[in-house]
């Protein structure tokens, strides 16, 4: 019987997003932007998941005069993406078995 | 990228592996410039102070290193201003302590001989009256250098670089014990073209491709 997949983390951006905060400590926005080549509108949607579901903190901040948006992954979005690799290696063990 | 909810376990496992390789190959990207620049000053100054070591009054020129650390400093600020913003990550933290503490290494020996030799400090501080050693600062900078700069290559995983890297340290390291006097600084010249600036631009030239 396979685990379903975290529905918040099985969409490309978000994905994406949590793929980039886990190899970072954080990440500004314009460079998550950059990464993805997502749209600021579509991004910030997605970034709003992430932090409602707790697996992101955002901290709105100023660089000098100018508004900073940045993002951490939380403990709580660490175990998520842990168990969605498993999770994926798991589907992709029984599918090379079958 | 849009919404899926038709992702396949491949092509998520694919997702994941992209971004966090694009992630570290920015970091890579943006250690190419400041490894250039930092080459480029350590080869001028080793060759100004060389030539004021032989020509205008001895090894007191060694001073002018720390005039290299200022002006050094101030291009890579310059440096980081024109690159585009990278997140602060492991790998770049790691980076950035393993040079500030070769940094504080060299620069506090640097510092010490500096006023050793200039009268300050007795040289009893450094080296007993019974004992006699043929040391090089150079040779141990040079060491230093090797160990960062290999150190570097190993957190980013570029071989090129941690081949650099060791070439440097141990050529540098029994190249400098040839020569005690202005000499020593062109090994230190050399330890810096393999050690930083071939690296760099190694990285910058896959960059462009």
């Amino acid at each position: 019987m396979f685990q379903p997949l975290d529905p918040l983390l099985h969409s490309e951006l978000r994905l994406a997003v949590m793929s980039l905060l886990i190899s970072a400590e954080e990440a500004e926005f314009p460079y998550i932007k950059e990464q993805t080549g997502a749209t600021a509108g579509n991004l910030s949607v997605q970034i709003d998941k992430l932090s409602a579901a707790g697996y992101i903190t955002v901290e709105k901040t100023f660089k000098g005069k100018r508004p900073c948006t940045i993002c951490r992954v939380t403990p709580t979005g660490i175990k998520a993406f842990d168990d969605y690799v498993k999770t994926l290696k798991n589907y992709l063990e029984v599918g090379k078995k079958s | 990228m849009e919404e899926n909810k038709n992702l396949t376990a491949e092509r998520s496992l694919e997702i994941i592996r992209e971004s966090i390789e694009r992630s570290q190959r920015t970091i890579t990207r943006n250690s190419a410039l400041p490894m250039i620049w930092w080459g480029v000053c350590v080869v001028a100054f080793s060759f100004i102070i060389a030539y004021l070591w032989a020509n205008h009054g001895g090894p007191v020129w060694n001073f002018l290193w720390f005039v290299m650390w200022i002006i050094g400093y101030a291009g890579e600020w310059l440096i980081a201003k024109r690159n585009e913003t990278v997140p602060s990550t492991f790998v770049g933290k790691t980076i950035g302590q393993v040079w500030a503490t070769f940094g504080i290494f060299c620069g506090t020996i640097g510092f010490i001989i500096g006023l050793v030799g200039g009268g300050i400090l007795p040289m009893e501080l450094i080296v007993s009256k019974n004992v006699f050693i043929v040391a090089s600062i150079t040779s141990v900078i040079s060491l230093c250098f090797g160990i960062a700069t290999t150190i570097t290559g190993a957190v980013i995983k570029n071989r090129v670089i941690q081949i650099c890297g060791v070439i440097a340290g141990l050529g540098g390291f029994f190249g400098a014990l040839h020569f005690l006097d202005h000499r020593q600084l062109f090994v230190m010249a050399a330890v810096a073209v393999i050690g930083l600036v071939v690296p760099g631009v190694l990285i910058q030239l896959q960059n462009q491709k």
